[in-house]
């Protein structure tokens, strides 16, 4: 018999028994869909969280903020001031000038203008933050290294503090706010950023700034010195090592031997969120898998009760010449057309499924389509369904033409 | 020329303690354009003969010659290719496949063939023209009568052009008019030049054939 003639044979006798087909296919369906979507859902965390990291400065991105000294450096504590501007300008002596020093000093204040007033997170910084954080100015300008050394008043906004201060239509670039009774100029907008929208937004937090001169913070509006952090962005990766150490060096000089600042990267945040994306894809595998071996059973299970309907057909078909084998194949066949379509609509529902969430979770938690789980999946139901026909098939191929022919 | 062989041949089934002689030391041959009735009531041995006969069983003891080859040479496969290409089957039941047309059901034998003839859809109309059932080409078995079906089942035991036809009991779940036409039928297959091995447990059916086994207790009692 020809495989084509096989194909068909198998084709026709998954028309003739729809409601059976039909819930095999389900099976394997149900268990493509279930392997793809969840570890699409693993793929859409890592993909929502390396887009949120890239804007917090990416992997390139060395942290240094303060913390409470060891506990046998807590008598000589006052022997360091902390993180301080100078310290600052100290790394930047010490660092490759092709890095960016960010040092950033906090401020929560209120902004005045015209009778409104908005509680902020305002910020002391230097241009430097501007290439970390990938900050981008719309309307104006950002503050001049003039206007830094000056301690000008001068204030960038995000766009939430500008919408919460103006009117819609007004232009805020020129205008005054005023902080502590100081007025500041606004010299410029940053661009609205937005990954996601609305309420999932997850660069919210970048329109929800207010940016002055760190000098102009320190001198005029903040009540010390202390800065919150010093971010430095080295060029490459490979140097993040030696910069760590660079960083910590000085620092240590700097504040009399008090570890009194805390070096950190986004590696180990990397690592620990690659592990987690490994144990979810294994789980999401052996999830996949358990559904999948459900579906080889169910379609084990229809193969064999199809063959018990049909021992008088093997019958016949052996009477008249059909070989073991031809019976074995003509039946794997089957299973394997049942799981091939079962396996294509798991495809095409995948992707239905996985836009449909998209469209109804919020996105930082949607499932991303993944080629892969795709393939993956398909696989897995082909070979789960082959695996699932050949002992059926074999059952078939040994039946006695003798007794198949006498079966009623 | 001799096609099939029965030298001494025994068949016999272990059953409980001791053992059912099934068939015992039968030797007969069957000759191109022979037409055998195997003629025995039910519990004879006609349908372990019949078996035999269509390679579907092998004997105990004893030696089953096809074309003076040995049954015990072939293999189960090259057994199956033996039935598909060489022997036709008729049954009581005409055993069509439900779910094909008359034409797909005719087609079937030739499916197994290790080379399909290029000419396959020429043999199955021609084979049911042969049999009169040309016009229902496109029906399916259970659109049929009985005789119509056991026609469609013959088509099928002629369409691989067979060296021999075994019909087992073929008139068996028909009304003796319809029996009568297919016996015809038969006949003038036979005419036509076609081996034919007819189990019956009817003398009436027996007599039209012209020659006849009798089977009895597991043993041929005579051949007339």
């Amino acid at each position: 018999m020809s495989f084509f003639s096989g194909i068909l044979n198998g084709l026709g006798e998954i028309w003739a028994h729809k409601l059976r087909s039909f819930l095999t296919m389900l099976c394997v369906m149900l268990g493509v869909v279930s392997m793809v979507v969840i570890t699409g859902f693993v793929e859409g965390m890592f993909t929502s969280w390396s887009k949120n990291l890239a804007e917090r400065g990416g992997l390139e991105k060395i942290s240094t903020g303060n913390t409470e000294p060891p506990a046998r450096q807590e008598a000589l504590a006052s022997l360091s001031k902390g993180l301080t501007l100078g310290d600052a300008l100290q790394l930047q002596r010490a660092l490759p000038a092709s890095f960016h020093i960010s040092p950033e000093y906090e401020l929560r204040t209120t902004l005045f203008r015209r009778g409104k007033r908005d509680w902020v997170r305002m910020q002391g910084v230097t241009s430097a933050i501007m290439a970390i954080n990938r900050y981008e100015v719309a309307k104006g300008r950002f503050f001049t290294e003039l206007e830094l050394r000056d301690s000008a008043n001068v204030i960038v906004l995000g766009t939430w503090v500008a919408n919460r201060l103006f009117e819609r239509n007004e232009n805020p670039v020129g205008q005054f706010v005023d902080i502590n009774g100081q007025p500041f100029k606004v010299v410029g907008v940053f661009k609205h950023y937005e990954l996601l929208f609305r309420e999932w937004n997850t660069l919210r937090w970048k329109n929800d700034v207010a940016f002055i001169p760190i000098t102009t913070g320190i001198k005029k509006v903040g009540r010390n010195e202390k800065l919150a952090w010093v971010n430095v962005q080295v060029d490459d990766v490979e140097k993040l090592g030696e910069t760590v150490d660079t960083i910590t060096n000085v620092l240590a000089t700097r504040h009399n031997g008090i570890f009194d600042f805390k070096v950190s990267t986004s590696e180990g945040e990397l690592a620990s969120f690659a592990e987690s994306k490994r144990n979810s894809v294994f789980f999401a595998g052996i999830i996949g898998g358990v559904t999948l071996l459900v579906s080889a059973i169910g379609i084990a299970n229809l193969m064999l009760a199809s063959i018990n309907e049909r021992v008088r057909e093997i019958g016949i078909r052996k009477a008249i010449g059909a070989t073991g084998r031809n019976i074995f194949s003509q039946f794997v066949v089957e299973a394997v057309a049942l799981s091939l379509c079962g396996g294509l609509m798991g495809m095409a529902v995948s992707v239905g499924a996985i836009n449909g969430l998209q469209a109804i979770l919020p996105p930082d938690n949607a499932p991303a389509l993944s080629g892969s789980a795709l393939v993956v999946g398909f696989a897995f139901s082909v070979v789960a369904g082959v695996l699932a026909g050949v002992y059926p098939a074999l059952q078939a191929s040994k039946l006695d033409p003798i007794t198949a022919l006498r079966y009623e | 020329m001799e096609i099939l062989r029965f030298e001494n041949v025994c068949k016999r089934y272990p059953m409980g303690d001791g053992v059912v002689n099934a068939l015992v030391d039968a030797s007969f041959s069957i000759h191109e354009g022979d037409f055998v009735a195997i003629l025995g009531p039910s519990g004879s041995g006609k349908s372990t003969l019949m078996h035999l006969l269509g390679f579907l069983d092998s004997p105990t003891e004893g030696g089953v010659f096809f074309e003076d080859r040995r049954l015990e040479d072939f293999s189960a496969s090259q057994r199956a290719r033996i039935r598909a290409e060489k022997i036709g089957f008729v049954f009581q039941a005409f055993n069509l496949l439900p779910r094909m047309t008359v034409f797909g059901n005719a087609k079937l034998p030739l499916a197994y063939h290790s080379h399909p003839p290029a000419d396959a859809n020429e043999r199955v109309h021609r084979a049911l023209a042969l049999v009169g059932m040309a016009n229902r080409a496109h029906h399916k078995p259970s659109e049929l009568s009985g005789g119509q079906r056991q026609r469609v089942a013959i088509a099928r035991a002629l369409v691989n052009e067979p060296r021999i036809i075994l019909a087992d009991e073929p008139t068996g779940n028909l009304d003796s008019k319809t029996a009568a036409t297919i016996l015809e039928l038969f006949e003038e297959l036979n005419r036509q030049g076609r081996t034919i091995v007819l189990v019956t447990h009817d003398p009436k059916v027996a007599e039209r054939t012209k020659r006849q086994i009798h089977v009895m207790d597991g043993r041929i009692a005579r051949e007339t």
